[in-house]
């Protein structure tokens, strides 16, 4: 029961609103030719996720302890200081996820959903215990599900969809540039920095030890890949209804249109309830990133398992990042562009939370009998020149394309 | 000791001179080097022409969301709040359309010629997705029931719409789009 519930959390929790905006824009665009990229980012976020666990389940440390201990307070600043402000600009994204939402849902202004969001995100991290809140918005999360129910009732020509996505080339109507662009905001959408910032916490959080790290493997091994295959479906929904009507995906209402035509206004619903779940639950892990990150590099006490009073801290920087984030958000600014723009820059800062992880994992002294066995530095190396070049590519290639416009 | 001060006074004002002589040639020479420009967002052609295409593209997707939501609700698979909140989304992506188009100054008589074209055709889209917004408030209960500007039916707006989009359609052609 415990080993399901971590499976669909794991499902249910993959998916947030850069995996939602990205996967439909491409969709629209591109059709499944950049499925590949999809796949490559669920094998890197399984292999990036399952170290950093067992790094804090060995080790007892979570990655910002780790880092300013191996680089030093000067280099792990530097981190801190780009790895705490992408995060920021996720979690920016996610809370106005949820306003978009809320506002296609009920027709209110996002403006007016802002603050109740960035109010509610701050309730829960302050009164609700860290395993219901995972559990609860992964499990919600899962009805996104409703993406893969109207593929399948949209009835697609499943022969065409796969000639889109083998071999993958760009559309003849697009530019490369844009095709690589967009793989790498793919790519960055599937291996968020935070998601490494929230599980190596949230191990701690649970108090792993050695003997949880075989269910953490199951629930990386299974659930994340299965989170994969939802993001691929909403990419699928957009390539059927979207791409050959000519309408390029530039709101959440778009994207939740495929849905309404193959299974009304019931399974719209449901997929509504899910992209708020999603959201929200992103929201939550982004704003927890904040604090974890900046309490573990400045040594201060840490924890929804201790009471906010014990943490005050950590609590605060929670606070600060939440209302910085819908502060951001009340200046009009796009959510969706947000949410763009939060995709790339995490591919840009991805090397700074997996080198140190990578490191860390090979080291006997941290590690003892657990550090990296030969095929996953093999696969770990592959991902290294992966992370690095996907980094170093982002900016030039949102310059040249004018951000894949 | 106020020998030095003078002399560090001298320095600062040696120094501010300097500055001001750099600021003054910099401003000087950008002036001199744009004075010859005729407008600061002068297109070559095939720029002016690509401009308007991307807006017309971006006309046309808008149009083809506002089918779909008209014919999902006409339907009743869309809510009101969804039908309308899609609706705006549409609206807002035609203002920036528009807008695309409005601050193009084109280098030649053919540009011209296809931004005028695009931007009626962008207006009559825009007129359409109007309508269906007051469409979709009668449908779920406005008091619009008996205004003229309201469409009776899903058919006849989307038989609006078709009009509306096919005019894009031709615009889009005219300026070497899909």
């Amino acid at each position: 029961m415990g080993a399901a519930l971590g499976i669909l959390t794991a499902i249910g929790g993959f998916v947030d609103i850069g995996d939602l905006v990205t996967n439909a824009v491409v969709g629209s665009r591109f059709g499944l030719s950049l499925v590949w990229v999809v796949v490559l980012g669920v094998v890197g976020i399984c292999r990036f996720a399952n170290m950093s666990g067992r790094v804090a389940a060995v080790s007892g440390r979570a990655t910002f302890e780790i880092i300013r201990e191996r680089l030093g307070p000067r280099a792990a600043g530097a981190n801190l200081v780009a790895s705490f402000a992408i995060n920021l600009l996720t979690l920016t994204a996610e809370i106005g996820g949820i306003a978009l939402a809320l506002h296609l849902a009920s027709s209110v202004e996002p403006r007016l959903w802002i603050p109740v969001a960035g109010l509610a995100v701050w309730l829960v991290l302050w009164r609700v215990k860290f395993d219901v809140m995972e559990n609860v918005a992964g499990l919600l999360g899962l009805l996104l599900i409703g993406f893969a129910v109207a593929l399948f009732l949209l009835g697609p020509d499943w022969g065409e969809l796969l000639r889109q996505a083998v071999p993958p080339s760009p559309p003849a109507n697009e530019h490369p540039a844009a095709y690589w662009y967009y793989a790498v905001a793919l790519f960055g959408a599937a291996m968020t920095p935070y998601e490494v910032f929230f599980f190596s916490s949230g191990a701690v959080e649970e108090r792993w030890t050695a003997k949880d790290l075989a269910t953490n493997r199951v629930n990386v091994l299974i659930g994340f890949p299965l989170g994969g295959m939802l993001s691929v479906t909403i990419a699928a929904c957009a390539a059927v209804v979207l791409l050959p009507a000519g309408i390029e995906v530039s709101s959440l209402s778009q994207i939740v249109l495929p849905v309404a035509q193959a299974g009304g206004v019931m399974l719209l619903a449901v997929v509504l309830v899910g992209i708020v779940a999603a959201t929200f639950g992103a929201a939550l892990e982004t704003a927890l990133s904040s604090g974890y990150s900046l309490a573990q590099y400045m040594g201060w006490s840490w924890g929804k398992f201790r009471r906010p009073a014990h943490a005050a801290r950590f609590h605060l920087t929670m606070i600060v990042a939440v209302l910085l984030g819908v502060g951001i958000l009340m200046t009009s600014v796009d959510p969706v562009t947000v949410t763009e723009m939060s995709v790339v820059f995490s591919a840009v800062a991805l090397p700074l939370t997996y080198v140190p992880i990578l490191v860390v994992a090979n080291d006997p002294q941290y590690m003892g009998r657990y550090v990296n066995g030969r095929v996953v530095n093999a696969l770990g190396t592959v991902y290294l020149v992966i992370v690095v070049v996907a980094a170093l590519a982002a900016i030039p290639l949102m310059i040249a394309t004018g951000a894949g416009s | 000791m106020h020998g030095g001060r003078v002399g560090t006074t001298r320095r600062g004002a040696a120094r501010s001179v300097v500055v001001a002589s750099v600021l003054t040639a910099t401003l000087t020479g950008t002036l001199t080097a744009t004075a010859g420009c005729t407008v600061a967002s002068h297109q070559e052609p095939g720029q002016a022409t690509a401009a308007v295409a991307d807006a017309l593209a971006e006309a046309r997707s808008a149009a083809q969301a506002t089918r779909i939501t008209v014919e999902q609700l006409s339907r009743g698979r869309l809510t009101g709040p969804v039908a309308d909140t899609a609706l705006l989304d549409q609206l807002r992506a035609l203002d920036d359309a528009e807008l695309a188009l409005t601050t193009l100054v084109p280098p030649d008589a053919t540009s011209s010629d296809q931004r005028s074209t695009g931007l009626s055709a962008v207006g009559d889209v825009t007129d359409v997705v109007v309508r269906a917004r007051e469409w979709t408030a009668a449908r779920s209960g406005g008091d619009l029931a008996g205004a003229d500007a309201v469409p009776p039916t899903a058919d006849a707006l989307l038989a609006d719409l078709a009009t509306a989009t096919g005019a894009v359609d031709d615009a889009l052609a005219a300026a070497g789009g899909p």
